[in-house]
């Protein structure tokens, strides 16, 4: 009895993944698993399910609003990103340098990230009022009234200002990767390449950029990720209107919910965890082989 | 000359940042101490009229404190599960690959990248069969889980750069690795937990996505749910919403100034090096 104990207690470092392996597994595993059966159902929350095979997929085929959700969902990560990536990465650039305060204004500028994105929508839902906004009478005082518009009612504007909403905040976010990654180069190779004759674009190309691979990745990864889930900005803005102007994913799987088409909001879940995890793989796959040539 | 000159377009550059950065937070307190007659610009008019009054009013009909206090036990409760359930896993993966823990490892990174809401209908069943809406418990534990790839994966990148040797002693007086770690390793993780503490703990101060689903009593809800409250209940009270929500900020904008510090640290060798 003992040496039994004594074994367990000798090898209890072996499964310490244990408890967060089992908790994760109740709470994601499980519940993904079952999605893929009620996926597959007409479930609708209340009534009996009946299997219905694959045609919850093919209905999402067929589905203007579902694709246009789908759609609202690719423009907004494939905007966000670059956005976040090259400001993010200007930002770092210039609070790297040696300058006075520079650990106060990295502060303020990652406060953005700090207040929850549904305020964030809310305050901006308020600055972009037609009329009564913050920026329609700063545009007024600055005599470029003809600039103003009902930016979030109009379909061809909305999802473009909740993107520069989704920067706005998060730059922050991104330009702090950023700069952990800048402290990360050695001065050595600076100094190198200066020696070289290399000035500050050729030095930022030949340098900076590919010393910075790894953070570029967890960024542009993460901007993805978090840009496909989007959901609480446009809560906060639109509520996916104009029409379904600005549905994401996210917002119809939810409404779907809500409204009992239980099963087909799963499909589609399903459909879109597919889609964020192809092009996320293709990333980690074509940067992997780009850090290996390094 | 010039060197002045280049200085003063850096210090330009930087206050553009700093406005830019302020406008939001400026327009919030704007509204939260403005009369409600006043809610909207009428004219180019930047100052407000200080009715501080807004803040009481809140309160009261929010009942903020309430989702204060709902909000500090869900994330202070989660964020302790998940950084004991995190860094032992982490421990286990980065120093004891074997089948079991590296298969963990990759399922974990391969759900990170997995919105929550894609599970929410089974999960919504699940949450029923446990009791589990409308309680505090149950949300912590969802949240803890949450979060639990991102963290998990931080961890373990942060533990291989350790040198194994920092345990090896404690292990030679005696100790087993699983006691070793509690008593060594676990005292070098302080940057690795702050941005762990930084990072999980907005997301699930601020989460609503989940929230909106599983706490849809008013006793238990969070403040997302508390100021998302003013659109719907009463009509978009803009001054009673900003002042909940300036309210409801100020513990995470505390609780960001006080670990900031070590945050930047544990980001640099958790996520970059790893």
């Amino acid at each position: 009895m003992y040496s039994l104990l004594n074994r367990i207690n000798t090898r209890l470092h072996l499964f310490m993944t244990v408890p967060a392996a089992l908790l994760y597994g109740i709470f994601f595993i499980y519940p993904l698993i079952q999605g893929i059966g009620i996926s597959m159902t007409d479930s609708n929350g209340v009534t009996e399910p009946n299997f219905i095979g694959l045609q919850n997929f093919i209905e999402f085929f067929n589905d203007d609003r579902a694709k246009g959700a789908l759609m609202n969902t690719i423009y907004f990560a494939v905007g966000s990103a670059p956005l976040l990536n090259i400001f993010g990465l200007a930002y770092a650039l210039f609070l790297d340098q040696n300058i006075r305060g520079r650990t106060f204004i990295r502060t303020i500028v990652y406060m953005p990230a700090v207040i929850s994105p549904l305020i964030m929508g809310y305050i901006w839902y308020f600055i972009m009022q037609p009329q009564r906004g913050f920026l329609y009478h700063v545009l007024e005082s600055m005599h470029l009234g003809f600039l103003n518009g009902n930016w979030l009612a109009d379909s061809s504007t909305a999802l473009n200002v909740i993107i520069m909403v989704n920067v706005w905040q998060f730059v922050g976010m991104t330009m702090i990767i950023y700069l952990a990654g800048l402290q990360g180069i050695p001065g050595e190779l600076y100094e190198a390449s200066k020696i070289d004759g290399a000035g500050y674009l050729a030095r930022l190309r030949y340098v900076t950029i590919p010393m910075l691979y790894p953070a570029i990745k967890i960024n542009v990864v993460t901007n993805i990720i978090g840009s496909l889930a989007v959901f609480e900005i446009i809560m906060a803005m639109t509520e996916g209107g104009p029409g379904y102007a600005t549905e994401s994913m996210s917002i119809f799987i939810m409404r779907m919910m809500y409204g009992s088409f239980t099963g087909y909001s799963t499909a589609v879940a399903l459909i879109m965890f597919v889609v964020i995890v192809i092009p996320v793989f293709i990333f980690l796959r074509a940067t992997k082989s780009k850090e290996m040539e390094m | 000359m010039k060197k002045v000159s280049i200085l003063a377009i850096k210090y330009i550059v930087y206050g553009v940042m700093v406005a830019i950065s302020i406008v939001p937070f400026y327009i919030l307190f704007y509204l939260s101490v403005n009369s409600p007659s006043r809610s909207y610009f009428e004219s180019m008019n930047l100052l407000p009229d200080w009715q501080f009054y807004n803040y009481m009013e809140a309160w009261k009909q929010s009942n903020i404190g309430l989702s204060i206090f709902n909000s500090i036990v869900i994330t202070v409760g989660a964020l302790v599960l998940l950084v004991l359930l995190a860094s032992a896993a982490g421990y286990s993966i980065a120093r004891f690959p074997n089948v079991f823990n590296r298969t963990v490892f990759i399922v974990l990174l391969l759900c990170m990248m997995i919105p929550a809401i894609i599970v929410t209908v089974p999960l919504y069943t699940l949450m029923k069969d446990i009791g589990g809406i409308n309680s505090r418990w149950a949300m912590t534990l969802l949240q803890t889980s949450t979060m639990l790839p991102f963290a998990v994966f931080l961890y373990t990148s942060f533990i291989k750069s350790i040198p194994k040797e920092i345990e090896e002693s404690a292990i030679i007086d005696g100790c087993t690795h699983f006691t070793a770690f509690w008593r060594v390793t676990f005292h070098f993780l302080k940057p690795v937990n702050s941005s762990v503490v930084i990072l999980a703990g907005m997301r699930i101060w601020n989460n609503y996505d989940q929230a909106i689903f599983f706490l849809q009593d008013s006793s238990v809800r969070t403040i997302p749910l508390a100021v998302s409250a003013f659109f719907q209940k009463y009509g978009a009270d803009w001054n009673l919403m900003a002042a909940a929500s300036m309210i409801g900020l100020l513990p995470a904008v505390l609780l960001f100034l006080f670990f900031q510090k070590s945050f930047v640290k544990g980001i640099t060798t958790g996520a970059i090096k790893g």
